[in-house]
């Protein structure tokens, strides 16, 4: 039986499916939770922007629909969004870059599925085609919890000018992530 | 970049478009492809941090909170009955406190308290009849994690302070060595051990924990196979695991 798509839950949801929505927590639920405690450095931290996240699902907040892109990446949006909020709403300082390695898992006894590691060593691969600055960028906006007016802040460089690097470095991101996804060679030429 | 409104895209993803703005980019995002593309890949960002196991009982807190503020604001039909609750009923008063049942004396209480409750149910007009002392009693089924076999039932009894847990369990992977399977109450994601036990041949296992103080607020019961006995916080996987609802 093929697996029912996110989009398809997604509508079920918005008919108070509540299984449909259970269904869309159990897909992402690791994945989500994994990046906001990297991203918060604090587990309860980390739950509470989660929950956030399914209520605006559930309630119909920022409506979803494909031509918005994949479903995930709207989750991830919203995931980061709260996290970055709850950061600064509780005043607690995002984690410092060189103690980011901390929060990794304690749990060695947690087995990595395949498909993690698989998107894991992709994702990792394509980040590695960055430069060094645009690898700052995508760490500054999604893994730090620093908005881009803050990236701006701290770095000394025109609010455009962030924007603009980030969304270089996210675009050098997507293309390399396709090149790694279909296993072709990387003609670094061929970028930006 | 081809479009004005590409030079949104950050601002989009950082959520600081004003509503008409969020509007006009989503339209765009309708009808650029380079655009959504680099949406489509922040998708993937996750997986640049480590897996991070969740607590049992993350999910079950989550789900009830998501479903009550949603029931709460949308206020249209009011909130279903849940069917794993039954209402308040009289359990004669049992003296015993932490003690190991055999799979079938456990399944015969079992038995006879749903019983309990059932008639009880049945021959009440209102589920709160006044003649109901002070006892609640809830049953669940507890949930097989991906990866177990086995199915459990647990029966929380509450009557006149103390907390009466009965869980049973069947089809269970036999243990080997000193593992047991070890109960667990949560509250707030914190678990405390409320016996174990060992499967009998036939694969089956039961144990009755009886609780004298903080008896109230338990969200979550758990059951994981744990190296040894005696744990006070879990060190094996969480094999059969269900939301309760935290007494009032």
């Amino acid at each position: 039986m093929e697996k029912i798509s996110d989009a398809l839950l997604y509508e079920r949801v918005k008919g108070k499916d509540k299984e449909a929505l259970e269904e869309l927590y159990d897909r992402y639920e690791k994945m989500l939770y994994s990046y906001l405690c990297k991203m918060t450095g604090d587990r309860d931290l980390a739950e509470e922007a989660l929950q956030e996240v399914f209520v605006k699902v559930w309630r119909g907040i920022g409506s979803y629909d494909e031509s918005k892109g994949k479903f995930v990446a709207w989750l991830v949006t919203m995931s980061r969004n709260s996290a970055v909020d709850l950061i600064r709403k509780q005043k607690k300082p995002s984690v410092p870059l060189d103690e980011i390695a901390e929060v990794e898992s304690t749990d060695s006894s947690v087995e990595e599925t395949a498909e993690w590691q698989e998107k894991s060593d992709q994702i990792h691969q394509a980040v590695r085609h960055l430069s060094e600055e645009q690898q700052k960028m995508v760490q500054l906006f999604y893994f730090k919890g620093y908005t881009h007016e803050t990236i701006a802040e701290k770095c000394g460089i025109p609010l455009g000018t962030v924007k603009s690097r980030i969304r270089l470095a996210l675009k050098k991101l997507k293309t390399s992530l396709q090149a790694v996804q279909e296993g072709g060679v990387l003609d670094d030429k061929r970028e930006l | 970049m081809t479009n004005v409104n590409c030079d949104q895209l950050i601002d989009y993803l950082n959520g600081t478009l004003n509503e008409q703005e969020q509007k006009q980019f989503e339209a765009h995002l309708a009808e650029c492809p380079e655009c959504r593309d680099i949406v489509d890949a922040t998708g993937e960002l996750p997986y640049l941090a480590e897996p991070v196991q969740p607590d049992a009982g993350m999910k079950a807190r989550i789900l009830d909170a998501v479903f009550d503020e949603g029931e709460q604001d949308a206020s249209e039909t009011p909130a279903p009955k849940r069917e794993r609750t039954v209402p308040p009923v009289a359990v004669p008063k049992r003296g015993f406190r932490t003690s190991k049942w055999t799979p079938l004396v456990a399944a015969a209480l079992l038995v006879s308290l749903l019983g309990n409750a059932y008639a009880f149910y049945e021959l009440s007009d209102q589920p709160d009849a006044p003649t109901a002392p002070e006892v609640a009693f809830e049953t669940v089924d507890l949930q097989a994690s991906e990866t177990f076999e086995g199915t459990g039932t647990a029966a929380l009894v509450h009557e006149e302070g103390a907390l009466n847990l009965l869980v049973q369990a069947n089809q269970l992977q036999p243990t080997s060595g000193d593992q047991v399977y070890q109960v667990w109450l949560l509250k707030d994601g914190k678990p405390i051990p409320t016996g174990a036990f060992t499967p009998s041949q036939e694969n089956e296992g039961a144990v009755f924990f009886s609780l004298e103080e903080d008896t109230e607020g338990w969200d979550t019961i758990a059951v994981t196979l744990e190296p040894n006995r005696g744990n006070t916080a879990p060190l094996g996987e969480v094999v059969l695991s269900a939301a309760i609802e935290p007494e009032a």
